[in-house]
């Protein structure tokens, strides 16, 4: 186990290299992939997450630790797939129609796909329809909206407007945050969830999932 | 009627221009345009401060050049006299003349750098913001060299193609021409600007409609929100883009 807590340590160190190669070993001595994501993956993802709340690290550091992780994953989901194990639940997450900003995004569809979500992730300037056919399509148990701009904010609200046209807005749980984004906001425009951080926004949807 | 005018330094030249022709008397306090780099609630706090500083029995309103700002103007208090402030996203609101304008063209080309001549005179933050400004708080700004230096050849590899990343979603600069200018150089900056970014290149007509309204106290309610002493701004997400709400309303965020 002591090589597993190096490969906790890798990847909040940020070292994809290290992380694969210890995945790699560990799924070689038949250490469980369910165990190597719930005891060792998600731990290291919710302490990068800590450190970057309390300034120790910034969006660089988180970058790089959710890309060390995302390798590891990719060694462990198909052996989970193949097992038929579920991930904890589906998120579609997007940047809002006219925003082509995407850092936020980004790192919150890596915090959450390292709290061992399934992300379905459609990119930036997202129309209300492209996330309406997905939602149909996927049947996510989340949407996660994203806006940098007060100018594209307004696309959040017609995105929920779209999903209750469309009759589906009790199918999923909407999540929203971006730089000028706000919990009053959130509620205004009737989203389940604001956060006003990435991994923050791991907390939001794990007491959702509740 | 005296007004003080409380600005963004990135109207120096429309403001000044306006000002020396308008009835009234208005004194001019520029802020830095680095207040927008820095997280909303300090630029917040820098403008409430040189509100707070002004003697306002010596005028009748404190003009604002300034829009929402990314919601730093939210929670700009009137003391003891009105504060007039345009209903407008950013200053390219302003500049355009109104919001529709901005909305539509910002519509039909989301990945444009907008320059006018106080973008390019006032464009780079002062040293003060150096720190403070939040693209240096989150690493945005680092070189690729600092990011070799903190975080390995490969990470940086990989850091700096996220990091610039939102950058080629951007293909244009729009000049923006208030025909103001002394000649065309702000005009020959901007088409060298994106000839060396292999950027497109577009040219617009300024309106000086809201600045004029702004500084002559024609402040109709559609155009301008006036906040009562006692009142505080709050940003709505609708048409009209700001409202004033009561300080004492129990909804304090």
């Amino acid at each position: 186990m002591e090589q597993l807590q190096k490969l906790s340590e890798a990847i909040i160190n940020g070292d994809a290299k290290a992380a694969r190669e210890l995945t790699r070993e560990a799924l070689n001595h038949r250490v469980d992939p369910k165990v190597i994501v719930k005891d060792y993956l998600i731990p290291a993802m919710d302490e990068v997450g800590k450190r970057f709340e309390c300034n120790e690290f910034f969006v660089p550091e988180l970058l790089i630790a959710a890309r060390a992780m995302k390798g590891s994953l990719e060694l462990i989901n198909p052996i989970l797939a193949s097992r038929g194990d579920k991930p904890a639940g589906r998120v579609v997450i997007g940047t809002v129609k006219g925003d082509l900003h995407d850092i936020g995004k980004n790192l919150v569809a890596s915090m959450l796909e390292g709290a061992g979500f399934e992300i379905i992730d459609l990119g930036v300037d997202v129309s209300p329809e492209t996330f309406v056919n997905s939602i149909k399509e996927k049947q996510p148990t989340f949407l996660a909206l994203s806006a940098l701009l007060t100018t594209t904010m307004p696309s959040m609200k017609h995105t929920i407007d779209a999903l209750k046209e469309a009759g589906i807005r009790d199918n999923v749980k909407v999540l929203v945050g971006g730089a000028p984004v706000s919990s009053r906001y959130a509620e205004e425009i009737g989203a389940d969830g604001y956060s006003d951080s990435a991994s923050g926004a791991v907390g939001l949807v794990r007491s959702l999932m509740t | 009627m005296r007004y003080k005018l409380i600005s963004c330094e990135v109207f120096y030249r429309e403001m000044c221009y306006t000002i020396s022709q308008s009835p009234h008397q208005v004194d001019i306090e520029f802020l830095p345009k680095g207040l927008h780099d820095i997280q909303s609630s300090m630029m917040l706090a820098r403008i409430q401060e040189r509100i707070d500083a002004t003697d306002q029995s010596q005028y009748q309103a404190i003009l604002f050049g300034y829009g929402l700002c990314n919601n730093g103007i939210e929670g700009l208090t009137a003391r003891d006299i009105p504060l007039v402030i345009p209903r407008a996203h950013d200053c390219i609101t302003v500049f355009l003349g109104n919001k529709e304008r901005y909305l539509s063209y910002f519509n039909n080309n989301p990945g444009v750098y907008f320059k006018t001549s106080g973008w390019i005179e006032r464009g780079t933050p002062g040293k003060e913001f150096d720190q403070l400004s939040i693209q240096q708080k989150t690493g945005l700004e680092l070189s690729y060299a600092d990011l070799v230096k903190k975080y390995g050849e490969e990470n940086a590899q990989f850091l700096f193609e996220e990091l610039t990343k939102y950058k080629d979603r951007y293909n244009s600069f729009t000049y923006i021409e208030m025909g103001i200018e002394p000649d065309d150089r702000f005009e020959k900056q901007t088409r060298k600007d994106a000839e060396e970014a292999g950027w497109g290149f577009q040219k617009v007509s300024g309106d000086m409609t809201l600045i004029h309204r702004l500084i002559n106290g024609k402040w109709n309610e559609d155009e301008f929100l006036v906040v009562r002493p006692g009142y505080r701004v709050v940003a709505n997400f609708k048409d009209t883009i700001i409202e004033a709400e009561p300080c004492d309303s129990a909804d304090q965020k």
